[in-house]
């Protein structure tokens, strides 16, 4: 599996953590995802997660007057944008747990073994 | 918005016209589609000014991107109702606004028929061919082949229903004069109105090409094959100035 298939489900999590911190508008939300590390994805790819996440009321969405001019669409998240974000961190430590437990245990059996 | 359209480069806006194409001719929501060029376009315009690439934002293939766009976004099932029957007439207006000039109008049912089912096929066929170029890097010239190939199929088709026509009889509606010349000031009513809502003379420029050199010619005294040349010369040539014109005119 590459990173790119790897992150998508993953970028949804984050961005609903973002989101639920401060409202942000789509750059923003590039820039602190580059902040985080996240530096090799497209940033584009944010606006195809945040369409399905309005479809599915996770987030809304309004547009205001940013103080550099133009109209600018800001995201915050709704009540089921919460809960999503609750069951999101809840598979992401089981995941993290599960993955960090295999690769402990198996290379340092592998380790063991090549001594 | 001057300023700001100054500050994109010529490669995010190609991007930003291409895709506004590519999601119109999808039959996409049309304000969900203005609202995400909106903002990709504030994107794009922070991302230059912090230095970074359209491929950055966008990924290496525009087409996937774009794909990835469109498959979030729904179908405005409810306009397009409201669209296609609006060309239909549109071309039905061509055809009769033709016609008027050769005298009292009369139509058989296979025409009648025909010519709705090839003005539908047109229309599918210029949504796919504006899908197919908006997202595939062609060159200018691939993409004239494939607009002369979609333009000249209601030519074929069209020139194939005639010949049906007279070996195939259906019942005929004739109109008067009367009849005629109702419906031509009715059917210029509606081009005129349909011009002034879609913002474009195409509609009026082109029917005008194909039926005014011919009837003005027929007062001439050239002979019948000169004036045919000439004609066709100057409705074709007419109609490529026209688009040529308004093209540089939407570019500036």
């Amino acid at each position: 599996m590459s990173t790119t298939q790897m992150m998508k489900g993953i970028l949804d999590g984050c961005l609903l953590a973002i989101i639920k911190n401060k409202e942000v508008y789509g750059y923003e939300l590039a820039e602190k995802l580059g902040e985080y590390g996240f530096l090799n994805f497209s940033e584009g790819t944010i606006y195809p997660l945040l369409l399905r996440m309005q479809k599915e009321q996770f987030v809304t969405s309004t547009l205001r007057k940013s103080t550099a001019g133009p109209k600018r669409k800001y995201y915050s998240l709704t009540e089921k944008g919460e809960e999503e974000l609750e069951r999101f961190t809840e598979r992401w430590y089981h995941l993290q747990r599960n993955v960090n437990n295999v690769l402990n245990h198996e290379t340092s059996n592998q380790k063991e073994l090549g001594e | 918005m001057i300023k700001q359209e100054a500050v994109l480069s010529k490669e995010s806006r190609k991007f930003l016209d291409d895709l506004h194409v590519y999601l119109f001719s999808s039959g996409k929501n049309e304000k969900e589609t203005n609202e995400i060029i909106e903002e990709l376009k504030d994107h794009l315009i922070e991302a230059e000014k912090n230095g970074k690439s359209i491929e950055h934002i966008i990924g290496i293939s525009p087409k996937s991107y774009m794909e990835q766009l469109s498959k979030e976004m729904s179908v405005d099932y409810k306009s397009w109702f409201k669209y296609i029957p609006l060309m239909i007439l549109g071309v039905f207006s061509i055809i009769i606004i033709g016609d008027v000039f050769d005298g009292p109008l009369s139509y058989s049912l296979l025409e009648i028929l025909g010519s709705i089912g090839i003005s539908s096929l047109f229309l599918a066929g210029i949504s796919f061919t504006f899908r197919y170029i908006s997202a595939n890097q062609l060159s200018t010239v691939n993409e004239l082949i494939i607009f002369a190939l979609v333009g000249g199929m209601p030519i074929g088709l069209f020139i194939g229903l005639i010949f049906l026509d007279r070996a195939v009889s259906t019942p005929t509606i004739s109109f008067g004069i009367t009849g005629t010349i109702i419906i031509a000031v009715v059917t210029t009513i509606f081009l005129i109105a349909f011009s002034y809502w879609a913002k474009t003379w195409i509609l009026l420029v082109i029917p005008a090409f194909f039926s005014l050199p011919d009837f003005l010619l027929g007062y001439t005294t050239m002979v019948e094959s000169t004036r045919l040349i000439i004609g066709t010369l100057i409705t074709y040539g007419g109609i490529a100035v026209y688009i040529l014109l308004s093209n540089r005119k939407r570019k500036t």
